[in-house]
């Protein structure tokens, strides 16, 4: 089974030969693929190299955690790609953003108004969970819109804030 | 004297405690929230009792209750740990006027300690130096700070009161433009904080955040136990505390210098029990008193492990009215210790806090490594209390040894469920700024990043692509297995119905 795999923007052509042997970008390696106890934590043997590694699905992507360092990961099969392929262009470049509460907590302030333009970066609010507050900001530039808190709310996990568009 | 102790606090410390108490011989008393009933200490504990709801001023904070429990449960000394009711003057009064032990100083040290224009006041009378400023003064005019300017000396900073993260701060160099940047300093705070007020502090240079822990019992020996260099920070969070000081290192006469003074301080309050000092030290080793806490400090175990003072036990001998079991001259420095606080936060997302099941944890063990933690499989991190998870402490002969020993430790432990800041330590102790000990408080902030950290790291891109594919293959592998037994399992008899009725 053949996947394109996306990191930092570099695609690897990773092939799933069978259970102990799998090639990237055309070099074939002997590998021993295991998960470890019944957790998302997985040992990998590649050539008597060990790696130990968190992998967790975020989205739409998987997140790899090892020796200190987190990379995000794009997993697509051949069909995936063709059809993304296929789908690019249609689909609008700037979905709406909508800032969801990372945590439960409580609004301090929302220093943006309705029908705001602002720039990515900027603050949007300011949640206040865990003792500390911390600045929700925008991932792109874009105008505040469907504002559903005020300051004093409290919030839940995942709870949709306000949008950008 | 008491021989049962009740802990008014949760979490890491609160574990810390217990285990101080069952080492003595002590019994224990655990209280805890609604959301805190599966958690450790009150596992630990002989006894435990429930406070109330999850919020904290509903339960840690209601005073009231928690002397209630330690009268109903015959308790003879309540431990407050850190945070909560550990700086109360009005707490430790009630305790006393309960008859129970407060494990801790005397209200009025906290008081004298807790307002900090009297501190400065105090301790400045006893021959102490303070960062020159108007903290404290209260709110003042334009023109008045502008006249006191002068006397403090430039470079200096404008700070706003309600402040915190930089927001109101600005540097000045000369008087001339002082005006100009007070008003948008004003501004700032207003827009920030919504409380205008500004102070003055003399700006010093290439600061350094280092503490001195204090011991004194009530006979009126104070001894000191070295300092801690607690400069890496951010957002005035202690990040990452070590014994002794990169800083200080073997200069065993500056040690004793501003040991001595952090002594002084606390008998200029009369001071009983176990406190820090914290300081201010800039570039050429002057160094002025910031503040003190009158409470057990997170970061003490960074101190135990050089020292071999068991600071928590040492309090409730104090607190037991014996006296210190050291003197000066029995403190000694062995090798170097290094604390990382492991806090439930994203370091790749602007640190924001993280909640969550535990699902799976793995502690690092092996020579010279310690963890103090109140978590464990299964437990929920929730959004009522602080982020901290648990704090990874290392012993070393040398600096290098403990960096090497904390790179290693770090490697091992694996916290599943919530964001960590894990990944961030590890970055930390690969900066080469951090292994030369070339640090001060503005470190985290200004010069670190994990983004940038990671880049230059010999990391191996390839092999996450790996292993997200391997995982995701898995998955898609195990979805497709479903499918097919779901469809035989419940479609044979339906089939075979089918048919019969086909047949007929």
């Amino acid at each position: 089974m053949k996947y394109i795999t996306t990191i930092n923007g570099h695609e690897y052509i990773v092939d799933i030969i069978d259970e102990h042997k799998v090639s990237i970008d055309g070099v074939t390696f002997q590998i021993d693929f295991i998960p470890v106890g019944d957790q998302p934590v997985y040992s990998l043997v590649v050539n008597g190299q060990s790696f130990d590694a968190h992998v967790y699905p975020n989205e739409d992507a998987w997140q790899v955690l090892f020796r200190g360092s987190l990379f995000t990961a794009y997993v697509e099969d051949e069909r995936e790609k063709r059809l993304r392929a296929a789908l690019a262009g249609k689909v609008a470049q700037h979905a709406d953003f909508h800032l969801k509460a990372p945590m439960p907590g409580m609004v301090v302030s929302i220093p943006v108004q309705e029908g705001q333009v602002v720039r990515k970066g900027d603050v949007l609010v300011i949640l206040e969970s865990m003792k500390m507050q911390n600045e929700l900001r925008s991932p792109r530039d874009g105008k505040v819109v469907r504002v559903r808190v005020e300051t004093g709310d409290r919030v839940e996990q995942k709870e949709t804030m306000l949008s950008v568009v | 004297m008491f021989n049962k102790v009740l802990i008014a606090n949760r979490g890491e410390i609160a574990v810390r405690i217990v285990r101080a108490c069952r080492e003595l011989g002590l019994q224990t008393v655990a209280v805890y929230s609604d959301a805190d009933r599966q958690a450790l200490h009150v596992r630990y504990a002989d006894e435990a009792y429930r406070l109330g709801p999850a919020p904290s001023r509903d339960s840690y904070l209601r005073a009231d209750k928690i002397i209630d429990i330690a009268r109903k449960s015959d308790a003879g000394a309540i431990h407050p740990g850190y945070g909560f009711l550990a700086e109360r003057a009005d707490f430790a009064e009630a305790c006393r006027d309960a008859g129970v032990v407060f494990v801790g100083p005397n209200p009025s040290s906290i008081a004298a300690m807790g307002d900090k224009a009297v501190a400065r006041a105090t301790v400045s009378r006893a021959g102490v130096q303070v960062v020159p400023g108007t903290e404290g003064e209260g709110s003042l005019r334009d023109d008045e700070l502008l006249s006191m300017a002068r006397s403090i000396g430039f470079p200096l900073l404008i700070k706003a009161t309600a402040g915190g993260g930089g927001k109101g701060m600005r540097e000045v160099e000369k008087i001339e433009e002082m005006p100009s940047l007070l008003s948008a300093a004003r501004r700032e705070a207003e827009a920030s904080f919504g409380d205008g007020n500004v102070y003055l502090e003399k700006l010093v240079e290439g600061a350094r955040h280092i503490e001195i822990q204090i011991l004194a019992d009530g006979q009126g020996n104070v001894i000191h136990l070295g300092e801690r260099e607690c400069s890496i920070q951010r957002r005035h969070q202690k990040l990452l505390e070590e014994s002794p000081s990169p800083f200080v290192g073997d200069d065993e006469e500056f040690r004793q210098k501003i040991g001595a003074v952090a002594v002084r301080a606390a008998q200029a309050v009369n001071y009983v029990n176990a406190g820090t000092i914290e300081f201010l030290v800039d570039k050429d080793k002057n160094f002025y008193f910031l503040e003190m806490n009158t409470r057990l400090q997170v970061e003490h175990p960074v101190t135990e492990m050089v020292t071999g003072v068991d600071i928590v036990k040492e309090q409730m001998r104090i607190a037991r009215g014996r006296s210190l079991h050291h003197q000066q001259e029995d403190i000694h420095h062995n090798g170097w210790a290094i604390e990382c606080r492991i806090n439930a936060e994203d370091p790749y997302n602007n640190f924001i806090p993280s909640t969550g099941r535990i699902t799976h944890t793995l502690l690092p063990t092996g020579p010279g490594v310690r963890v103090d933690t109140g978590v464990y499989i299964g437990f929920e991190i929730s959004p009522y209390y602080d982020s901290l998870i648990s704090k990874l402490i290392v012993w070393g002969e040398t600096r290098g040894e403990a960096i090497l020993r904390m790179r290693r430790a770090l490697e091992e432990y694996k916290i599943l469920g919530v964001h960590n800041n894990i990944p961030f330590h590890q970055r930390l102790m690969d900066s080469h700024r951090f292994m030369g000990g070339q640090y001060d408080t503005r470190f985290v902030e200004e010069r670190f990043s994990i983004e940038e950290a990671e880049e230059s790291v010999n990391s191996r891109p390839d092999i996450a692509a790996l292993l997200a594919t391997l995982v995701a293959h898995r998955q898609a592998e195990r979805a497709a297995h479903i499918i097919l037994r779901n469809e035989r399992d419940t479609s044979n008899w339906k089939w075979l119905s089918r048919w019969e009725r086909l047949r007929r």
